[in-house]
């Protein structure tokens, strides 16, 4: 007897729960989601495999030579075996480099989209939750910043820096300055919707119950009503992430970003624009069009998610 | 009386309309545009572009190379050592103040105290003037390169550069990149005046009307000079419309500017070197001659030249090109990365070292590209190269200061002679004759010195000529700098922008002549 219940009630796996879930079913049925979802497994899978998938290493220049600068593609004539997707003007392997560019492009993207949602989270709850001066305060504050453009802020601050800090200090710390400079841009997006979410729950019972209970304020916003804030958070971040790649490829391409020699995406672009109209279309078309396969199957996982997390909306 | 008044006025914009029927406006975009408005600051192509403008020289290159006269009417032998100028008369600078022998005299004193210039003036004893018009240079020894000095006397007004400024400081100072009065301010004998300049920007010249050339057909009244870095961005504003002259032209565009009907491109073979030096001072390990062939046969200058170039460039191995005098056959590139590593092992050094480098990245035709695939030409011999590049105007103040182990400088030999290069290039540096201004790499050899010197004073063509190659085979030896090519010039225009009876070897267009049809 004891044995059966133990086996009845065993917890099932991470895995086991995920594909028992509504989520997993409803991606199975939409298509669209299903693809979205696939290929941005195989980015992020490839982005993370990179040193191990990628046939050269873009990042050692002792890899590079001269001479074979400027290949097509291997569909194309006078291209060459070993590089799939040709080169770049100095001669790097286009498809490696594109995969450590996409890791750069991602690292950046995820890691400015927690730093979003950590100063967003902390500052719309407190706004939600206590309300009054505070929220007015805080609130201000997000005006406030709502009001520049992000690529500004980011033009100016990363400008900036690179002009005091010189050039060679600043492609060392162009990962984090990027990080950092898109993540404090945006937070306001996540402030505002976690304070609406918090406004909405807060006067709720199970609110209540905790407060007689006698549990201090930070329990109750971080254990109680957070947790119940979760799912907008998760559609904007996908949304998020893409913008942040968006921001990061865009400064990138002004030059701001990651330097030539450890490119992201938007460097990548960048480089070989100057190539466009001479004919090396593949050096700004390829990681083109890979950036905005990546933006968009995020846009669409977005859309999707929102559907479904939406209690509202009830698809058949 | 007013009615006289009001017929005058008319008449007056009635004739300004008739003279002006003619008068063409020209937009133009270089790269970069000079980083001062004092002639005698930098020693560089930018520089003396501006001064073609603004100044006029005492003589000036043909396109076949031989002299014209400007602002000297007429020279002519004395005896060995002097050469006698008569000036032309009546030449005003645009302050309204008459262009004097004084102004020479004055202009010549400032070169000889210029630390860019006074290399080049190094081989003159002093100058003599004879009255107001006339005025004679004497040299030290027997100076077969006198003419050729001369083009780069561009006279100062020098009452317009005398007294205080503001700050209480000489108008005439001349300090590098430390805003001085004449950095800024500037009064020369010129067909154009500089009417505006935000630096980095854009600056607009207008032609003088009081200009002596009268002579002249040019017909731009107007000149607006913007610089833009960007190769690609240079060659969209032309095809637009949005401007009517530019270069550099990048070589990757050539094909698509032959192929529009809209722009005329002019190409012709350069003689300026492209090098990077190897500072011995900064850098124990170039002291070593292997470390420094290990590093000139590591760079694949063939390639750079055929593939970032696309061959609009000559693979170089010496400084001086072909048709020099001291052009040496048989001193060929020699990139061989086998050798390299076995020299690099000799010195001990097969594991390696980190060096800086510095280049710019809007002075010479892919200056920032070819720096680049320097870097991972240098890894494979274990080289690990931190690269700086960055525009000219901040690229000059760090190589006046030597800031990095290995850095790029491109030459034109300011005389169109070979001596030249090394006087500056790769002679030992002398803060007080001027010597090796430009050399970065601190390469020093007393056999070279005194062979270049012995050269500036030897009148027989070919024990001068011999002088020079043993000088070019030393330095070859000796591995003294890392030579990559000389690049070719090409400049482009709209269709009836007549450049190509202004431009030259040199790259002084010289605009004041320019024609442009109407549209």
């Amino acid at each position: 007897m004891r044995d059966d219940i133990i086996t009845t009630t065993k917890i099932p796996s991470l895995w086991r729960r995920f594909k028992d879930s509504y989520l997993w079913h409803s991606l199975k049925k939409d298509k669209v989601a299903f693809a979205s979802f696939s290929v941005f497994i195989l980015f992020v899978s490839v982005a993370i495999l990179a040193p191990v998938l990628a046939p050269f290493d873009p990042y050692d220049p002792s890899s590079i030579d001269i001479m074979d600068s400027e290949l097509p593609p291997v569909w194309q004539e006078d291209s060459e075996a070993k590089f799939l997707l040709g080169t770049d003007a100095q001669g790097r392997d286009l498809l490696s480099t594109i995969l450590y560019g996409m890791r750069t492009s991602l690292l950046i993207g995820i890691c400015a989209v927690l730093l979003q949602c950590f100063l967003g989270v902390v500052v719309g709850l407190s706004a939600g939750y206590f309300g009054g001066r505070i929220d007015s305060f805080l609130m201000r504050i997000a005006d406030i910043q709502l009001s520049f453009s992000t690529l500004m802020v980011a033009i100016v601050v990363l400008a900036v820096f690179q002009a005091s800090f010189g050039a060679e200090l600043y492609s060392k710390l162009a990962l984090f300055m990027l990080i950092l400079v898109i993540g404090f841009a945006e937070w306001p997006q996540y402030a505002r919707t976690v304070r609406a979410s918090v406004l909405a729950e807060k006067h709720k019972e199970y609110v209540d119950a905790a407060r007689i209970m006698g549990f201090n304020n930070s329990r109750i916003m971080l254990g109680h009503i957070l947790p119940n804030t979760l799912s907008p958070l998760l559609v904007i971040s996908t949304v998020q992430i893409a913008n942040a790649i968006i921001s990061e490829a865009s400064l990138s391409f002004l030059g701001l970003g990651m330097p030539v020699s450890q490119p992201s995406l938007g460097s990548l672009i960048s480089s070989g624009f100057e190539y466009i109209f001479s004919g090396s279309w593949w050096i700004t078309a390829i990681p083109g069009l890979v950036l905005v396969v990546l933006v968009m199957v995020m846009n669409l996982l977005g859309d999707w998610l929102r559907d479904v997390l939406n209690p509202k909306l009830y698809k058949d | 009386m007013n009615k006289l008044t009001s017929f005058l006025t008319g008449g007056a914009i009635a004739i300004g309309l008739v003279l002006s029927a003619n008068a063409a406006t020209l937009k133009m975009a270089y790269d970069a545009d000079p980083v001062s408005l004092d002639p005698h600051e930098q020693l560089s192509g930018g520089t003396l572009q501006l001064s073609h403008m603004v100044f006029d020289p005492l003589i000036r290159w043909t396109q076949e190379l031989g002299f014209e006269g400007r602002l000297a009417e007429s020279w002519e032998r004395v005896d060995e050592y002097t050469v006698r100028f008569n000036l032309r008369k009546g030449v005003k600078f645009h302050s309204g103040n008459p262009m004097t022998a004084a102004d020479v005299l004055w202009t010549y004193n400032r070169l000889k105290n210029s630390p860019d210039f006074k290399g080049i003036f190094e081989q003159f004893k002093n100058l003599n003037v004879i009255d107001e018009h006339s005025f004679e240079l004497v040299t030290k020894g027997e100076y077969p390169l006198v003419l050729h000095t001369a083009t780069y006397i561009f006279p100062m007004d020098s009452k317009f550069y005398t007294g205080t400024d503001d700050n209480g400081e000489p108008k005439d100072k001349l300090v590098k990149h430390a805003g001085t009065y004449a950095s800024t301010h500037v009064s020369g004998t010129g067909a154009y005046r500089v009417s505006s300049r935000e630096q980095g920007v854009k600056i607009v010249f207008d032609r003088s009307s009081t200009y002596w050339d009268t002579a002249s057909k040019g017909n731009v009244d107007k000149i607006i000079l913007t610089p833009i870095k960007e190769a690609l961005t240079r060659v969209a504003a032309l095809l637009s419309g949005d401007v009517d002259f530019i270069t550099p032209v990048p070589p990757n565009d050539h094909k698509r500017i032959k192929a529009s009907d809209k722009v005329d491109l002019i190409t012709l073979p350069g003689t300026r070197i492209i090098t990077f030096q190897m500072n011995q001072q900064r850098k124990e390990e170039f002291k070593d001659v292997r470390v420094r062939q290990a590093i000139v046969h590591a760079i694949n200058n063939e390639g750079i030249v055929q593939k970032i170039m696309k061959g609009f460039a000559t693979v170089a191995g010496q400084q001086g090109p072909i048709g020099y005098a001291g052009f040496k056959a048989n001193l060929k590139p020699r990139y061989d990365l086998k050798k390299a590593k076995a020299l690099m092992k000799e010195a001990g050094l097969e594991k390696g070292f980190s060096v800086t480098m510095m280049a710019p990245n809007n002075r010479y035709v892919n200056d920032e590209k070819i720096a680049q695939a320097v870097v991972s030409m240098l890894a494979k011999i274990n080289i690990k190269v931190n690269l700086k590049a960055m525009p000219k105007a901040q690229y000059w103040p760090e190589f006046d200061k030597r800031s990095a182990d290995l850095m790029m400088i491109g030459w034109h030999s300011d005389t169109e002679d070979s001596a030249n290069f090394s006087e500056f290039l790769t002679t030992c540096p002398n803060k007080d004759t001027g010597a090796g201004q430009y050399n970065s790499g601190n390469y020093c050899n007393p056999t070279v010195d005194a062979l270049v010197k012995a050269s500036a004073t030897e009148t027989d063509p070919e024990k001068r000529a011999a002088m020079l190659q043993e000088v070019e085979q030393i330095l070859y030896e000796d591995a003294a700098f890392i030579p990559l090519h000389w690049q070719n010039l090409a400049w482009a225009a709209r269709k009836g922008v007549n450049i190509a009876s202004v431009v030259n070897v040199q790259n002084f267009p010289y605009l004041s002549d320019l024609v442009i049809d109407e549209k």
